[in-house]
């Protein structure tokens, strides 16, 4: 299942296999797809890419039923036909629900076989609404720090966070799609800046240097505007998008990656307008890498789509100063860090304790799905 | 002329999670007199849990060692404070059969039925703590002494606490080590209640103490406990939150707590804009007084609604199949609030709206001014329950020798 298309949308488990059907309608054509799962029914409607049943002989197409371990069990199984499909695929993006058992369990593996393989790998997983229960958390929070250290990008989308979008007497379908609305604007950003008919393109290889240091935070903001200032709507949206504000994310960044994407009416100064605003608010002093297109469909919306890490930068040997302390260059700026510390605060690294089947120690305003005031 | 001996002494360390608190008193005339007091910060204990023995120990050796130093005589006994969910309770009770021949209950009864309770093993791994008075119910009528009284079936009930053995000999090796013993436990919630609460308080009321790791309740019906319980959630958390939901470090999370913080959320609050030095210089933060409230109002009062759900659990357990209601009739006295988070603005607002109950922050009523505040409900109280509860051991009168060494240590 070779492709030559530059970025290969992988769903993995249940959740994101569901999350790429949706996506596949509003995606270019430069993304190829490919569903990965070990329960047999999900898999059987097909998919709009390829589909591979993982774990045939462990979960004989069951599923796992949420065990963790026959995930990862299955995924290796398939090791073989997990490595061709990320043959020569330049940038791997992989998308899942952690919690599961397919999710949780294969996810560090399978991201691990496409880094191997040579690819980009940036994730999206999806954390358990706290109402989940104890046994699905402490999988997902495991699973998210084995998947750090095995992906180039990791970007956590809470699940509680989702509920925060919507009005309390919305359908779940509708806290859904604002996942979808992120995933997707973030993939279709990527996408067509490697596409051949963007304005100001980019190439895979960015994206590599950009994610180089697999556990670093990964920043991540999407934004649209409309009508008049659109670009300047769409940046502030970024700016204010939840996923760059959920706990544990970095404030700012050493390198952005900016995409800006605009009916044919969006003009350059608009564009820059807009990537000025998006690096005031997190930063991009080392590098910022600018990809603009041109979509006519998009009418007179403008949607800008940030990607950001703090890798470390190589400096050139510094002469030795009187007394100066020589900084190492392969010193990384940030701690390792993982999910667990970061959405935990204070009490990272501290056992979890449960009271109703919720990790107390997680703040109240996230578990209960509490959208705060703006900061002034 | 042989020197007069010295009053009694009574030493209490009360360790929490936020800081070590500890009282000396001398015993005249059955009341407590306060000769030294000290805190320190607590060091290695997580939501109520030792994480560092050794650095524990450190802290508890200084305190100990301040208070000596303060009131110029040595402890040998200590009381000690059992919070935290290390330390779980549940009603135990003692059935007797009245003899039938002129069917009044005598001691001997009540002591057969003590004596069964006693007998009764605790959960495996756990040790038995302390046993806390209950109602005796003669015949399935609560009466204050049943010896004389006519009946058939006596039952006495206790509140037992229990906490894992290993975790329990930590506590009493590290005291021991310091070459002091331990006199007793005695439950951290109880101890705030005796400070705070009056008897007439106790004929129905729930006392809350809040502190920094561990949030401790007890319930008080009729003069007796009823029920408690702990939860590993208190004013860290509220801190934690507000450092995550800012960005912002520890300490700074903390001083804002204190001084824009609130257990309310109101809509005005949402269009303050305060600063987090106040000189509007280099490296002052601006922030949304609203985003602060919110996150704490939210902390604090699901903090509260989990305490209320953790009471009805309990009373279910005693009282099986009977829908308990914690109302102004169970309740007359309300909530009593205290520990440090109680010290939080508008803190007594928020536990009334939650529990639906009146709900009041409780000051220990102690000698010394410096100590009639929330945070220090736990240390004033546990001197207050050691001398009513298990009163130190009156000294049997020493020789002329034990005396002198008394006198040296002067």
């Amino acid at each position: 299942m070779a492709s030559s298309a530059a970025i290969l949308l992988v769903g993995l488990g249940g959740a994101g296999c569901a999350m790429v059907t949706r996506l596949s309608a509003q995606l270019p054509a430069e993304v190829a797809m490919a569903l990965l799962d070990t329960d047999a029914r999900a898999l059987s409607g097909g998919g709009p890419g390829g589909t591979l049943q993982l774990g045939r002989a462990q979960t004989r197409g069951m599923g796992t039923g949420g065990e963790a371990a026959l995930g990862l069990a299955s995924a290796e199984a398939e090791e073989p036909a997990l490595r061709r499909l990320f043959a020569g695929v330049p940038v791997v993006v992989l998308v899942t629900g952690l919690g599961g058992g397919t999710g949780s369990g294969a996810a560090s593996v399978v991201a691990g076989f496409a880094a191997e393989c040579g690819a980009t790998v940036l994730s999206f997983a999806t954390m358990p609404f706290s109402h989940e229960g104890e046994r699905r958390m402490r999988q997902a929070n495991d699973a998210t720090v084995k998947l750090g250290q095995k992906c180039h990008g990791l970007v956590v989308v809470h699940n509680d966070l989702l509920l925060q979008q919507v009005t309390p007497d919305a359908p779940l379908s509708e806290s859904f799609a604002a996942a979808d609305k992120w995933v997707g604007g973030a993939l279709r950003g990527i996408a067509s800046a490697f596409a051949p008919g963007a304005l100001i393109a980019a190439d895979p290889a960015v994206l590599k240097s950009l994610l180089a240091t697999p556990g670093s935070p990964t920043l991540f903001a999407f934004g649209v505007g409309q009508g008049e200032g659109a670009a300047m709507k769409a940046a502030r949206a970024a700016c204010d998008c939840p996923l760059a504000h959920a706990p544990g994310t970095v404030a700012k960044v050493a390198s952005l990656f900016v995409t800006v994407a605009g009916g044919t009416a969006m003009t350059s100064t608009e564009a820059f307008e807009a990537v000025g605003a998006v690096r005031t608010r997190f930063g991009g002093e080392t590098s910022t890498i600018l990809c603009a297109r041109i979509d006519p469909a998009l009418g007179d919306r403008i949607e800008v789509a940030v990607l950001g890490a703090s890798l470390p930068t190589p400096k050139a040997p510094a002469k030795p100063k009187k007394g100066g302390k020589v900084e190492d260059p392969a010193q990384p700026i940030f701690e390792f860090a993982t999910e667990e510390s970061m959405r935990r605060g204070l009490f990272g690294g501290t056992p979890m304790t449960f009271i109703d089947g919720q990790d107390v120690d997680v703040p109240a305003y996230i578990r209960k799905a509490v959208r705060l005031p703006p900061a002034p | 002329m042989t020197p007069k001996p010295l009053p009694p002494l009574i030493a209490v360390i009360d360790i929490g999670t936020h800081k070590t608190a500890s009282l000396l008193g001398q015993i005249i005339n059955g009341e407590a007199r306060m000769l030294s007091f000290s805190e320190r910060r607590t060091d290695g204990v997580v939501k109520g849990t030792v994480t560092d023995l050794e650095r524990l120990t450190q802290c508890v050796h200084e305190v100990v060692n301040d208070i000596e130093r303060g009131s110029g005589r040595a402890v040998e006994l200590v009381y000690l404070s059992l919070s935290g969910p290390a330390a779980d309770g549940e009603r135990v009770k003692g059935l007797v059969a009245v003899p039938a021949h002129d069917g009044k209950v005598t001691a001997k009864d009540v002591a057969e039925a003590v004596q069964s309770v006693r007998r009764l093993e605790p959960p495996k791994g756990r040790a038995t703590i302390l046993y806390m008075r209950q109602p005796t119910m003669l015949d399935n009528r609560p009466v204050s002494n049943a010896v004389g009284m006519a009946g058939k079936r006596l039952e006495v009930n206790f509140w037992r606490v229990t906490m894992e053995e290993g975790n329990m000999r930590m506590r009493v090796g590290m005291v021991n080590g310091i070459n002091i013993k331990v006199r007793d436990f005695i439950l951290a919630a109880h101890a705030a209640a005796c400070a705070t609460a009056s008897d007439a308080d106790k004929q129905g009321v729930l006392v809350i103490d809040m502190g920094a790791g561990t949030t401790d309740w007890i319930l008080y019906y009729k003069e007796h406990i009823l029920c408690a319980g702990s939860l590993p959630v208190g004013g860290e958390h509220l801190t934690n939150d507000l450092s995550v939901a800012l960005r912002i470090s520890r300490e700074t999370a903390e001083d804002l707590k204190l001084r824009f913080g609130s257990a309310m959320h109101r809509e005005n609050d949402v269009n303050q804009t305060i600063w987090k030095d106040g000189d509007k210089g280099v490296g002052d933060q601006q922030f949304n007084r609203g985003t602060i409230t919110q996150v704490l109002s939210l902390r604090y009062q699901e903090t509260i609604e989990f305490v209320r759900k953790d009471v009805l659990r309990r009373l279910e357990a005693i009282f099986p199949g009977h829908a308990v209601k914690l109302d102004q009739n169970m309740i007359p006295s309300g909530v009593i609030l205290t520990g440090g988070s109680a010290n939080l603005a508008d803190a007594a607002e928020a536990v009334q709206s939650v529990m639906g109950l009146t709900a009041r922050v409780g000051i220990p009523k102690f000698e010394n001014e410096s100590l009639r505040k929330p945070e220090y409900a736990g240390v004033v109280g546990l001197m207050a329950a050691a001398i009513t509860d298990a009163p130190p051991p009156v000294r049997r009168p020493r020789g002329f020798l034990a005396q002198l060494k008394e006198l040296f240590r002067l």
